[in-house]
């Protein structure tokens, strides 16, 4: 079976499942117990949604709105080109930047280095639960997807 | 580096006095100099203005005499202690620290420019320095990585790449936040509101409270051993320069609130995400090869942390106070 097209409905689907199951085993093992139970408080609690958006995909640009509810995502679906999706955080990334993720680039130097951005949103309470942000990015950037469109410069 | 005292003696001997000789030479000494400075003097030093703080033209004009040559310092002998004389659990715990210095002065370096644009002419000047002390500051742990540690790469970016994994998760806490702050400031310059956030980040938590903390923990063990002088010599270097950061950072946030006393609201507000981040750690470290407990590393933060809001007179609500309680050790700085 082909791995889903980056940004198409089928990706989104298969991301929606892997933030609902989180991160693997392998991933959580390594880092303190204390990291991953302010990791479950937030998600406990978290109420927001992120539009994350692809600047120049091919076509147009979009974003991949993911809403958090009661633990797990209640929403993740892509949207269009020319929709503006209303979202707690509004960030962007471009094209290669995402490919970059999906080859394994660290998710924290994604943040640092300011590949993704918030756009619009309360950069303060955003932070508040960036552990629980860049560990969703690294299970985002580990989901199959197909980049064989070229970015438009 | 005669005086070979614990590491940790300065935290149960309180805050020292120092003379005005002592002032004179630390703040004379040439780099060749620096190797016989105690750097609990140099960390005393970065408070002792902080009441009257100096003016951004003293400041610049501070820095025109202190700055030193990167290369001139000669790393064989610490490439000797570090492969002959330390243990690997030496190394391994003065990786797990340094680390975070070596990718925190290349974030404290690019974020900067932007805080520029909307300072005063004489800020500017100072701004400017500093940001030439912080690109000085990563070539120096480029340099170290390579010819100490025995790192490879063919850029500055590839030794960063080679050193992060010693970096903690916790990382991107304080050094993502700075730079989605910058991005704020770069989006618009002249926001009062914004600056100030920025600021609290970047000079009271980042400058103020990690790196003189972190900075504290390795250069007491290389005093404490006598081992690494190259490394010694430049970071002492390294953290009387950020004397001069730290004081006109505290300078900036002190005339910003008491211009406007509301801005205390934006100081408390960063405050409250950095302290939420600050309660949690990725991995565990020890401290103990380099003369350290835990515990003694999170009461060096609360010193530095409660004197900087102290000296220049930020006081925080309960709610920030008993998150400062449950701080853990960041292995990081800039």
């Amino acid at each position: 079976m082909s791995e889903p097209e980056f940004f198409s409905p089928e990706w989104a689907d298969a991301v929606r499942d892997a933030l609902a199951a989180g991160p693997s085993a392998q991933d959580r093992a390594g880092k303190l117990p204390m990291y991953w139970d302010f990791f479950e408080k937030v998600r406990a609690g978290y109420a927001s949604s992120w539009a994350l958006g692809c600047r120049d995909l091919p076509g147009g640009p979009a974003s991949l709105l993911v809403q958090w509810g009661g633990g797990t995502v209640v929403d993740c679906h892509v949207t269009g080109p020319g929709v503006r999706e209303e979202a707690t955080y509004v960030l962007g990334m471009d094209y290669a930047g995402w490919q970059a993720l999906h080859d394994g680039y660290d998710p924290q130097r994604t943040v640092m280095y300011r590949k993704i951005l918030v756009e619009e949103g309360n950069i303060l309470e955003f932070f508040k639960g960036i552990y629980f942000f860049t560990e969703c990015l690294a299970v985002i950037g580990k989901v199959p997807a197909g980049f064989r469109a070229l970015a438009v410069s | 580096m005669a005086e070979r005292k614990s590491p940790t003696a300065v935290l149960h001997e309180g805050p020292r006095a120092l003379s005005d000789q002592q002032v004179r030479e630390i703040e004379g000494a040439g780099l060749a100099e620096v190797l016989d400075v105690d750097i609990d003097d140099v960390i005393e030093y970065v408070h002792k203005d902080m009441r009257s703080l100096p003016d951004y033209t003293t400041l610049y004009r501070k820095y025109l005499k202190q700055r030193w040559d990167v290369y001139d310092l000669d790393f064989s002998q610490d490439k000797i202690d570090w492969n002959e004389k330390m243990t690997e659990a030496e190394r391994n715990s003065f990786l797990a620290i340094a680390s975070g210095f070596h990718h925190g002065e290349r974030q404290v370096e690019i974020e900067l420019p932007v805080f520029m644009i909307g300072a005063g002419e004489e800020e500017k000047l100072h701004i400017s320095a500093q940001i030439e002390d912080e690109a000085r500051h990563t070539v120096f742990f480029d340099r170290f990585y390579r010819e100490v540690v025995g790192l490879q790469g063919a850029d500055i970016m590839a030794i960063l790449d080679a050193s992060f994994p010693w970096v903690s998760e916790t990382f991107v806490g304080p050094f993502g936040l700075l730079a989605y702050q910058a991005d704020e400031v770069r989006r618009n310059p002249y926001d009062e509101r914004a600056r100030v956030r920025y600021g609290t980040t970047y000079f009271l938590w980042i400058e103020g409270v990690l790196a003189l903390s972190v900075m504290k923990v390795t250069l007491s063990y290389a005093r404490w051993r006598g081992f690494l002088p190259a490394y010694y010599t430049g970071f002492t270097a390294t953290c009387r320069d950020e004397s001069r950061h730290v004081q006109g950072g505290m300078k900036y946030l002190q005339d910003a609130v008491r211009k406007d006393p509301s801005m205390i609201k934006e100081v408390h507000e960063t405050l409250r995400t950095i302290l939420t981040l600050a309660g949690v750690a990725s991995r565990e470290v020890i401290y103990e090869p380099l003369g350290w407990t835990q515990d003694e590393v999170r009461m060096l933060m609360f010193q530095q942390l409660g004197r900087k809001l102290n000296d220049v007179g930020i006081s925080l609500p309960p709610d920030l106070q008993a998150m400062v309680g449950s701080v853990q050790p960041v292995l990081a700085g800039g």
